[in-house]
């Protein structure tokens, strides 16, 4: 049974740009180019893709944050754009940034008021809310303001806020960005192990960090540009470049003429690391090699096999995160 | 989970709250708060006292049936806060939660969005409230307040009635701050305009006969004057069951407009993805 169907889903934005006396510059941006995709109940599905690439965009569409220009999705059986309300009643989100939640009250009370929101009665709030503290172990900070808060305990309390009210289906927008490696650890396993296998809660995950959606999701969807690219399995995903291998070679120069062994380049602030997937990296090594020392001067060659982030290049012609490396 | 009345009601309180939780946070600025409305009426007062010599007017009273200036002038000092609660409390409200970065979240919930606002309405009146209070017990005593304690029941109520139409108004404005960036200045012109139609500070029969025209659809109009006739026995120039029935037509009215035009801005700010921009 599928808990998300997602169909033909179009969202544009219209960016201003300069004035010009009486005019402005207007640019329009497609955040969704027509997407339409499927979550099974109980799957833990992850969108993955770079910066801007219409994951967020497509988390408010399903949260009832944005509507959409063409299409919809169905969430549980409801529309998101005929029956908002019931929509908001079995959703749990947390959306991305900092300051979500109020940073001048506790952590309980911010639990307190959302669970208001979303219609608990006192005393199933209280018990809620001591079970997610515990869970969380925030129980002895809770009096504190979320102002003191490191930046991982106020995303606890946010993702305590996304499941206070034992909701079917989570949307989780970039839960981990910016966490020290302890507390994305932490949410991690707490998002498979507690949530999805546990609670048997259909999630849907947007993440750039590529070993967060090969860890956690069942199946992934390489997203970019606003287009959906591809949905499957990490493992078959990785196994569509399988017979691949990863010629890997960082230098500093200019090795613009690698064109034609159909070579994926990122710069680095100190160096550019060249990427060539090929069924046979030894064949061409050698001839790699030769061009690059032309014009640049190699530091390192690696031969690899593919991870998700080489598919992910493969298939888009983009890298996953600037900050990769 | 059922939403129903009595889960509204659950969260306009814990809107209320929080509300509440936060300003307390900031006590000095909550303890200023409390006593900026006094350098606002007191000036007035003084400036009256001077011009008549003293605290009786011949010809206030030739004009309103009433000639205790510092009485007149409080009463409508004091209803200027419940204009405020309006215009400053409920308006800002949906911008507050932009600006503590919330508001995708609050709107995210399964409320329908007029709770939000409704909890910002009860927090600014309690607020409001407190304000009146402390105005008045001061002003008491500094230059004592002959008022018709009789009056004081059918007054909460009128300005109740009266509430109901500034609370459509406060519907209103805060959701065209979600569209407008510089939002305050609409609620400033709105709140200035009203100031000057309103016989806050000076009857009505001082105003040119165009703007006393405007001010007979001012619900502002009706409550402070029914009050103040309830009080310190001002005559009116209609009568209350009149003003009563105008004061709940303008005030349905308005809600209406308001809770219209929310929902339009509400769908026009989620198709342009600015919820939440600030």
């Amino acid at each position: 049974m599928d808990h998300i169907v997602v169909s033909n889903l179009t969202k544009k934005f219209i960016k201003k740009g300069k004035r010009r006396f009486l005019t402005r510059e207007k640019e329009e941006i497609l955040a969704l180019d027509h997407i339409s995709l499927r979550v099974k109940k109980g799957e833990l599905f992850g969108l993955l893709g770079p910066n801007g690439a219409g994951k967020t965009t497509l988390v408010k569409c399903l949260a009832t944050l944005l509507i959409p220009d063409e299409g919809t999705a169905v969430i549980d059986g409801y529309d998101i754009i005929e029956d908002p309300i019931s929509v908001r009643k079995i959703l749990g989100i947390t959306t991305g940034g900092e300051r979500t939640l109020y940073w001048k009250l506790s952590a309980r009370d911010n639990l307190k008021y959302f669970a208001s929101l979303y219609g608990l009665s006192s005393k199933e709030a209280e018990e809620r809310i001591d079970y997610l503290l515990n869970i969380m172990d925030l129980k002895e900070k809770q009096h504190q303001r979320l102002e003191k808060y490191s930046t991982g305990m106020r995303q606890k309390v946010s993702i305590a806020r996304a499941i206070l009210h034992d909701p079917k289906i989570i949307l989780l927008d970039e839960p981990t960005l910016g966490l020290d490696p302890s507390f994305s650890m932490f949410l991690r396993s707490f998002i498979k192990n507690e949530l999805n296998r546990k609670e048997g809660k259909t999630i849907l995950l947007t993440t750039h960090y590529m070993e967060e959606a090969d860890q956690l999701c069942d199946r992934i969807a390489f997203v970019n540009k606003g287009k959906l690219i591809v949905v499957d399995t990490s493992k078959n995903l990785k196994r569509s470049v399988s017979k691949n291998e990863v010629l890997e070679i960082k230098c500093v120069g200019n090795v613009e003429n690698l064109v034609g062994f159909n070579a994926y380049m990122e710069n680095k602030r100190d160096y550019t690391k060249v990427k060539i997937l090929h069924e046979n990296t030894e064949e061409i090594m050698d001839d790699v090699l030769k061009i690059i020392k032309e014009k640049a001067k190699i530091l390192s060659v690696n031969v690899k096999r593919p991870t998700l982030e080489d598919v992910f290049i493969h298939l888009t012609g983009s890298e996953l995160r600037d900050d990769y490396e | 989970m059922k939403m129903n009345l009595r889960h509204y009601l659950r969260a306009i309180n814990a809107e209320n709250i929080k509300e509440w939780k936060i300003e307390l946070t900031y006590r000095v600025d909550f303890i200023r708060g409390l006593f900026e409305p006094l350098f606002y009426v007191l000036p007035a007062i003084l400036y009256g006292m001077a011009i008549v010599g003293g605290r009786y007017s011949e010809n206030l009273e030739k004009l309103t049936g009433t000639g205790n200036l510092i009485t007149y002038t409080v009463i409508g000092y004091v209803f200027m806060g419940f204009l405020e609660t309006a215009v400053w409390g409920m308006g800002f409200a949906l911008r507050k939660e932009q600006w503590y970065g919330t508001i995708e979240q609050v709107f995210a919930a399964p409320v329908p969005r007029w709770v939000y606002v409704m909890g910002m309405a009860l927090h600014s009146t309690m607020h409001q409230g407190l304000i009146i209070i402390m105005q008045s017990v001061v002003i008491y005593f500094i230059f004592g307040l002959v008022l018709d304690i009789s009056g004081i029941l059918p007054s909460l109520l009128i300005i109740g009635i009266m509430m109901i139409s500034l609370y459509g108004l406060g519907i209103l404005l805060s959701s065209l701050v979600l569209i407008f960036k510089e939002g305050w200045i609409i609620s400033e012109i709105l709140y200035s305009f009203m100031i000057i139609v309103t016989p806050i500070a000076y009857p009505l029969a001082v105003l040119p006969s165009i703007l006393q025209k405007i001010s007979m659809y001012m619900p502002t109009t009706y409550g402070i004057s029914t009050i103040r006739h309830f009080l310190i026995g001002e005559s009116l120039g209609f009568s209350v069951f009149d003003a009563v029935l105008r004061l709940l037509a303008i005030g349905v009215l308005w809600v209406i407009f308001g809770l219209f035009i929310f929902n339009i801005v509400d769908r026009r700010v989620r198709n342009k993805g600015e919820l939440g921009t600030y």
